[in-house]
């Protein structure tokens, strides 16, 4: 039976507790959510999916808000009925989901994909508008004390959060929907018990176990996809060779790792075409394929024989073994350890190696089966292994090294469907590269090779101005001309050494020798020569690719634009340029023509007003501010592409930021409005101040989760792993937050007062924050893995705590002034802005930097501030308020 | 949609044969001196109906060649008539909805994460290594088969390896009925299941190789088996937003061997044009979105 429970009035503990479990599970399967769609398809999918999901708390909000009186009269079955589905809806809306899977590469070109998109949209929408109703009325129920409620669900949210990382170890991204599905049902049976609902209690979990089976069982019983890879994954063409085995397989947070053996796997990164003939042995089933969340693979190299070996000289990254012999090595990321094994059988008397990635190391040092492949590499005397990020390692040591490898770390750099991930690379920005630079013994060498396989060039070229901006930062600066040494393969790799005392002419020499025999091209070293002639051309030629505009060519006469037009190679009557001194003619490539061009500009001066501002793809370096290699597309060209996107495919990850702040943009406006509309003269009537209102939660629905957000990218300066900083910065942002809340009702009678001086406090401190916080994480990035989290945790809780404050002080004050309607609106107002500020965020950093982000954040509350006093104005009598708006 | 369209757009997914055993002879066997008019649609439709071809295809062919002589994507005559002798209708024939889709400038999804390309970056690559009658050449990554079934307008000797090989059977199974069908140039076509990476030693050297398929380098014994003075292209980048590497392999007069990479157009960098949008038979609008 249902006993009547008054929420404003002393709820019980375990009222409290079902807020925060069931809050929690919201998150849990958010993250979860995310983390199917790495492993199935690509996580920027998965992003925009929840993203726009989140809008089950606008809907809730703007349906509560016109329906006010029913669910007040109907609240208890409301929440029940939300209870019992949320759950279930979980584990069918995820399972039919996995059914209808869209592909990324064939959004553009096949009509069906975007149907199917709407489908994944539309059946993850449904439980969190269930978990969303379930908050909705509870909040509407308990308004007056919405502080506490606010506690609970901020705090349950975080230790959930956080808890759902700890699940990842225990559950593979395909049961990895357990783990909300779990805190639901604890949510569920502590709502039943605090109603006195024993019936209630053997339903949810009669549901929860049924849900559980229909997960586990459904699948094999009628041939599903539980988690369905899309066959466009790295892993999914491993799967399919016939001698495939998967020989080492673990969940974790830090990624799904799986290790695949075949001998249809065979990597050499980058290797010269000339191996083929002058290598006597290639080595034959040498690999394994090495895959993080169904993508790569990275090469796992073998252990090799002395005769196999042979051909580490035709990789790029062999380059500083040329002119260093028995060198201290530093390998700046292990990856799947191809760098390393180049370093050790090209005779280095010692090798340092770093990866940021626990789960990669406890591969390498604990699977039997990696050790005795790779002849246990990572325990070998000669390494020693440095368990977190080697940019960080590098800035703290005052070992010295004569060679500094950055090399093709990431993945084998195949076609990746869906192009770049707009994610934090750190490890190559300008203040990486310069503590890379200075952790160099005075004749050391830098190498730094990345694959060069866009034309245009894009990455490359960021990568190149990277360098040179941190030579400029490094030793005065000095002789900068005399110290790089730059090499490419056209639509291979391009490969940067940098000699900290400059390359001597024998140095060049020798080197310029290798690169002929490699067939490589050079694109730098002291002395070339460039006509500075061609550049003209080229950029416009580039800008033309894809922004043509004059009259097609005709190919059978000659066009004003290309006279005697060229017929292409392979069709009679196609040029042959042979040199001046009879060599024969090099292979003309802009790309290549480019790279020397830019080089020269570099070195010489004039690269941003000669070559950057003209050409078609943004080409800024990489700062601590701005780690990104992605968003080419300058922001003033975006709707240019609009109706060509095929020919940017590998810009679609940030394309679709733009995209996802559209779509959230126009959803959030729409959900704000819709009670507006429905009721701005009858509902709304009578509450004065609706704009200031409105304002003051969007401004904290934006500033919260912006800064929240924003920091999680920062926060990597410091731990080094993506996943690692988003758990500590939802747990201490949420748990610090929640507590903020719980303070704030000591405050509740002096807000007017009060609440100003908070504004001014986060605004303080969140400025203070956007300029100065990379020292302090910088320095805490070399500190143990604990303190440094420790750390991290101290630096969020002053604002963290603060922010807390707003929300429910503004809550409890329009409870308690009886503007329910606007209570409610007010949440969904709040939802709806935190879905922008997430969209936001990544298009204000790859524009801006990350300290604008937070800076962002901060004007946010600044301008809260004189907007809350909009939310103090108490009703007004009817009789003076009917049928007047009033304004803030 | 016209009746008329519907009713051969009908027939022609029936002459497919989804899940239909093989079909009896009902086109007109290949010859060398097949010679489909270039002059006007008509005369092309006409005379590829009376090849035993259907019209509605016939008709979308001819539209997209025109989207490809416009664009430079081929220019010799060789592959201008491959073109239009090829039915990628056939080689699409996976599903009603790629097959219907067979002439649109998109790369199709073909099951097992491969993908049909598109036909402007096919006429480049084929028109670009230039085959001559005779060359033998070496395709890597056969997928549905369509980028062979140029090869076989062009030369005798078309090999061909996919390294998926329940894939490898299925394309060889769709040669098998085009033969028996009446489009005997697939005789030509020599095909393979196994690891492309490796080559076809015994039919080592080639003229010219084409690589269809991811590779973080070159693989060494395609370049052994490549002869001098031969070609090899090879499309980097992810589907859609392809490029197109040639490496040639040069004999210098010592004996010694070297390679050069190089653009696909010999460092002219093609200016974005507009492609034209088929719809049913008819060109509309400027550009296929």
């Amino acid at each position: 039976m249902t006993v009547s429970v008054d929420l404003d009035n002393r709820p019980s503990l375990s009222f409290y507790l079902s807020v925060g479990l069931v809050a929690g599970s919201i998150i849990a399967l958010q993250i979860g959510i995310m983390r199917v769609f790495s492993v199935g398809s690509w996580a920027h999918f998965g992003s925009l999916v929840v993203s726009l999901a989140m809008f089950g708390f606008g809907l809730t909000s703007a349906v509560m808000c016109v329906g006010k009186g029913w669910f007040e009269r109907h609240w208890e079955g409301a929440v029940k009925g939300a209870l019992l589905a949320f759950g279930p809806l979980m584990v069918v809306c995820n399972l039919a989901a996995q059914q209808v899977p869209f592909n990324a590469i064939f959004l553009i070109s096949d009509p069906m994909q975007k149907w199917r998109l709407l489908a994944n949209f539309v059946l993850y929408f449904m439980p969190f508008l269930a978990g969303a109703l379930y908050l909705g009325v509870v909040f509407l129920k308990a308004q007056k004390t919405f502080n506490r409620v606010y506690f609970a669900d901020l705090v349950g949210s975080g230790l959930c959060g956080l808890s759902v990382l700890l699940a990842m170890y225990f559950f593979k991204p395909d049961d990895l929907i357990m783990a909300p599905l779990l805190l639901w049902l604890a949510g569920g049976v502590l709502w039943f018990v605090a109603m006195g609902d024993r019936r209630g209690i053997a339903v949810i979990v009669g549901v929860a176990v049924l849900s559980a089976a229909v997960h586990y069982a459904a699948p094999p019983l009628l041939g599903i996809p539980k988690l369905s890879v899309s066959d466009y994954k790295g892993v999914s063409y491993a799967r399919k060779f016939p001698d495939a085995q998967r020989t080492y397989e673990r969940a974790s947070p830090f990624g799904y790792l799986e290790v695949y053996s075949s001998s249809y796997l065979h990597f050499a990164p980058g290797q010269s075409d000339n191996a083929a003939f002058n290598v006597k042995k290639m080595p034959e089933n040498a690999y394994l394929g090495l895959y993080i969340d169904s993508e790569g693979p990275a090469g796992v190299i073998k252990d090799l024989p002395a005769d196999e070996t042979p051909y580490f000289r035709y990789l790029p990254m062999f380059y500083p073994y040329l002119l260093k012999k028995d060198p201290n090595t530093f390998v700046v990321q292990f990856g799947g350890g191809i760098s390393t094994a180049v370093a050790l059988k090209s005779g280095s008397r010692h090798v340092t190696v770093a990866e940021g990635n626990p789960a990669l190391l406890t591969a390498f040092r604990e699977d039997r089966g990696l050790r005795a492949f790779t002849g246990d590499v990572l325990n070998n005397p000669k390494v020693t292994v440095i368990d977190y990020d080697g940019r960080l390692y590098v800035a703290g040591t005052k070992n010295r090294y004569d060679i500094i490898d950055l090399s093709l770390a990431d993945s084998a750099g195949l076609s990746s469907p869906g192009g770049f991930s707009i994610v934090e690379k750190y490890s190559y920005t300008r203040e990486a590269m310069s503590a890379y630079m200075r952790a160099l013994t005075p004749g050391g060498i830098l190498s730094v090779t990345l694959w060069n396989k866009e034309e245009p060039p894009k990455s490359v070229l960021k990568l190149y101005a990277t360098m040179v901006a941190a030579a400029r930062d490094v030793d005065g600066g000095k002789d900068v001309a005399q110290k790089f040494y730059v090499v490419s393969s056209y639509l291979s790799t391009a490969t940067v050494l940098y000699k900290r005392d400059g390359f001597t002419p024998q140095e060049v020499a020798e080197l310029n020798a290798h690169t002929k025999a490699m067939s490589f091209d050079e694109i730098y070293y002291p002395g070339l020569k460039v006509d500075t002639s061609d550049l003209k051309q080229i950029l416009s030629d580039y800008h033309d690719q894809f922004f043509f505009t004059g009259e097609q060519a005709d190919p059978t006469g000659p066009s004003e634009k290309e006279p005697n037009d060229k017929p292409p190679p392979g069709a009679p009557g196609a040029p042959t340029e042979a040199k001046a001194d009879g060599t024969p003619p090099t292979a003309k490539v802009p790309a290549t023509v480019l790279g020397r061009l830019a080089w020269h500009y570099l070195i010489n001066g004039g690269w941003q007003k000669e070559v950057a501002d003209n050409y078609v793809f943004d080409t800024r370096i990489l700062t601590n501010h701005q780690p990104y290699f992605a968003a080419y597309i300058k922001v003033g060209d975006l709707l240019k592409f609009t109706d060509r996107l095929e020919l940017v495919q590998d810009e679609w990850g940030y394309l679709l930021l733009w995209a996802t702040l559209g779509i959230a943009t126009i959803f959030a406006l729409t959900l704000v409005l819709l009670p507006v509309i429905f009721g701005w003269r009858t509902i709304f009537s009578r509450y004065p101040g609706k704009a200031g209102t409105m304002l003051y939660f969007l401004c904290l629905g934006l500033g919260y989760i912006i800064v929240e957000v924003g920091m999680i990218s920062h926060f990597i300066l410091a731990l080094s792993n993506a996943t690692v900083s988003a758990s500590v910065l939802i747990t201490g942002m949420l748990v610090f937050s929640g507590c903020g809340s719980f303070f704030s009702e000591r405050y509740l009678d002096r807000a007017r007062t009060f609440m100003p001086k908070v504004f001014l406090a986060i605004f303080a401190i969140l400025a203070l924050y956007a300029f100065t916080i990379d020292y302090a994480l910088d320095w805490i990035g070399t500190l143990p893995y604990a303190l440094r989290i420790a750390l991290c945790m101290l630096l969020l809780f002053p604002p963290a705590f603060l922010m807390g404050f707003p929300m429910p002080t503004a809550m409890t004050t329009l409870g308690r002034l009886g503007k329910d309607h606007m209570f409610l609106w007010a949440w969904g107002i709040n939802g709806c802005f935190s879905v922008i500020g997430a969209a936001l965020v990544p298009i204000v950093a790859t524009s801006f930097g990350l300290p604008a982000v937070v800076l962002v954040g901060a004007f946010a509350y600044l301008i809260a501030l004189p907007a809350f006093f909009s939310v103090l104005m108490p009703l007004q009598p009817q009789a003076t308020g009917v049928g007047r708006p009033s304004a803030a | 949609m016209k009746r008329r369209t519907f009713v051969s757009g009908t027939a022609a997914l029936a002459a497919a044969g989804f899940g239909s055993p093989a079909v009896a002879a009902s086109i007109k066997p290949y010859s060398w001196d097949l010679n489909p008019p270039t002059d006007t649609r008509e005369n092309f439709i006409a005379w590829g109906k009376a090849r035993g071809e259907d019209s509605v295809f016939l008709g979308q062919r001819w539209d997209r060649f025109q989207a490809l002589l416009k664009n430079k994507d081929v220019w010799g005559a060789a592959t201008i008539r491959a073109f239009l002798l090829t039915p990628r209708e056939e080689f699409a024939s996976i599903s009603a909805a790629i097959h219907k889709r067979a002439y649109e400038h998109a790369f199709l999804d073909i099951g097992y994460g491969v993908t049909m390309s598109g036909p402007h970056i096919q006429g480049r690559m084929t028109n670009v290594i230039d085959v001559k009658r005779g060359e033998k050449v070496l395709e890597i990554g056969t997928g549905s088969g369509v980028q062979s079934a140029y090869i076989a307008n062009l030369t005798e000797n078309a090999y061909t390896i996919e390294i998926i090989a329940p894939l490898a059977a299925r394309t060889r199974a769709l040669y098998d009925k085009l033969i028996d069908k009446g489009y005997t140039e697939y005789k030509h076509i020599k095909t393979k299941a196994a690891d492309g990476y490796y080559g076809w030693e015994q039919a080592a050297p080639f003229d010219k190789i084409i690589v269809t398929c991811g590779i973080d380098h070159v693989p060494p014994p395609l370049l052994q088996q490549l002869k001098a003075g031969g070609l090899m292209v090879i499309p980097v980048g992810p589907p859609g937003a392809q490029r197109v590497l040639k490496v040639a392999k040069t004999q210098g007069a010592d004996g010694s061997i070297t390679t050069s990479r190089e653009d696909i157009y010999g460092g002219k960098i093609v200016p974005f044009v507009p492609f034209t949008k088929l719809d049913g038979d008819k060109i509309a609008g400027t550009h296929n979105r």
